[in-house]
């Protein structure tokens, strides 16, 4: 295994130019990258460590944007107070990830192209339409989060491409998001989801999106479910609409009858929390 | 060729690839860092990065260029017992001792980022160590009753 630490994106791109075709892994945090190792996945060939390109680390505001640089990690996220009074999804996502020493390295950029369906970043960066930078020796473009991801562990992303930046947009927006685990830390979600919302009046809420994760191999929108109660079918109602955007799997964690009944009945009871 | 500071001392050094930090320091004889898994799921390979809590088993050793590593070893220099220790003894917050290097580390890290921290603040602290015998009621105690005890003076 051959290891590299390119300082700038310029750095970066020639060192794609140069391992051209070859089998590259791009390094963050390594949280999952390391333990994937220890179960015997052998090395790659050439690794490169993003962890010194300081342009892409970093949370800041820029006119009616932010823009979270994809190396910054998951305690940075947890401790911004602007991403908790504009983004409360995120982090209160943040504040149930693993635990301190985890949250300490884990970058969201690593959450993004790792892709699983039970990212605890990912619903909260879907309820908020977040624009994901992708930058590369061809340039840089940019996609929806829901573009980006597209399966278990699948990304739009080419051989030579790195997630630089997520952008969200400034917005009157609130959120909040829910987890449930096996325990309270330490835990992959069981299921998790993310509800942005505008107030429209002190007692009256009109839902924008709901995203939920680890009920399909992506995070998916539960688009019918929210026009339904936005055109006031009643809660008990509309629930089992969620069905037409939920596909679960059983796994070690739980089963599919247990993630859909879970979600329904949790979703049911954080909606009947913010109605109050 | 990497460089880094252990334990206030510079160690420079060529690794295989793939090595991690928590590889090099249990050869180094450094045993208060402990296996849990190698997936950094239970916090007894705790060290500190740059002054923050982190898992030995998930750094490699060409990502530690540069940085600052500090194990419980620093704390005590071999001889004299540190007061966070100290409070770990009298607040009988150690059985086994497997976890208790790890529980002090994450203690000092979120306790150099806010010196007189609530009970909330120092149990999430903890969230990342696993003790199988203690509990977590009195480490929790233990560093309340150092934090408290720093501001004091
Ligand atoms: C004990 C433990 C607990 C955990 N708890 C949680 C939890 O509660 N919630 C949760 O969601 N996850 C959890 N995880 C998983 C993991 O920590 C997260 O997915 C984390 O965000 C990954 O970030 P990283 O920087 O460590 O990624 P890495 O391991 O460095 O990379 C992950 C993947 O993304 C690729 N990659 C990384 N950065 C980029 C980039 N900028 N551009 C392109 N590709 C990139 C890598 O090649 C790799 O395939 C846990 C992991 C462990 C070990
Ligand atoms: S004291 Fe034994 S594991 Fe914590």
């Amino acid at each position: 295994m051959k290891y590299y630490t390119p300082s700038s994106l310029s750095e970066l791109n020639d060192l794609f130019l140069q391992t051209n075709n070859s089998k590259i892994t791009i390094l963050s945090g390594g949280t999952d990258i390391l333990p994937r190792w220890e179960e015997g996945i052998t090395l790659p060939k050439h690794l490169i460590d993003l962890k010194k390109i300081n342009s892409i680390s970093g949370i800041v505001e820029h006119d009616n944007k932010i823009i979270i640089g994809a190396l910054t990690t998951v305690q940075d996220i947890y401790k911004s107070e602007l991403i908790k009074t504009k983004y409360t999804a995120l982090h209160q996502a943040a504040s149930q990830f693993a635990g301190v020493q985890i949250r300490h390295r884990a970058t969201i950029g690593g959450n993004i192209c790792n892709a699983s369906p039970a990212g605890d970043l990912l619903p909260g960066l879907y309820v908020h339409n977040a624009m994901i930078e992708l930058t590369g020796p061809n340039g840089t473009r940019k996609l929806p989060i829901n573009k980006c991801i597209t399966g278990v562990g699948k990304t739009t992303l080419n051989n030579n491409e790195i997630v630089s930046a997520v952008i969200l947009e400034k917005t009157e927006e609130l959120s909040v998001f829910y987890k449930l685990g096996l325990r309270q830390s330490m835990a992959i979600s069981v299921v998790n989801f993310a509800i942005a919302y505008r107030q429209t009046s002190p007692n009256l809420f009109d839902l924008q999106s709901i995203a939920a994760g680890a009920v399909a191999p992506t995070v998916v929108y539960l688009k019918e479910f929210t026009k339904a109660v936005n055109e006031g079918l009643p809660l008990e109602k509309a629930i089992s609409l969620i069905e037409h955007d939920i596909s679960p799997i059983d796994d070690i964690r739980a089963s599919a009858d247990y993630r859909k009944t879970v979600l329904k009945n949790l979703l049911t009871h954080k909606l009947k929390e913010l109605y109050v | 060729m990497i460089g880094f500071y252990l334990n206030g001392k510079p160690v420079f050094g060529e690794f295989n690839p793939g090595t991690t930090l928590f590889d090099y320091l249990r050869d180094q004889e450094i045993f208060s860092v402990k296996f849990g898994s190698e997936k950094g799921e239970t916090g007894a390979d705790s060290v500190l990065l740059d002054g923050k809590v982190m898992n030995s088993s998930l750094l490699l050793m060409h990502t530690i260029d540069g940085k600052v590593i500090e194990t419980i070893e620093s704390f005590s220099q071999g001889v004299d017992v540190h007061p966070l220790q100290e409070a770990f003894i009298e607040e009988g917050a150690v059985q086994c001792g497997y976890c208790t290097p790890s529980m002090i580390l994450a203690a000092e890290s979120l306790l150099r980022e806010n010196p007189t921290p609530n009970d909330d603040y120092v149990r999430e602290s903890l969230s990342g160590v696993y003790c199988r015998c203690t509990g977590f009621v009195k480490p929790i105690q233990a560093i309340m009753k150092y934090a408290t005890s720093r501001e004091d003076r």
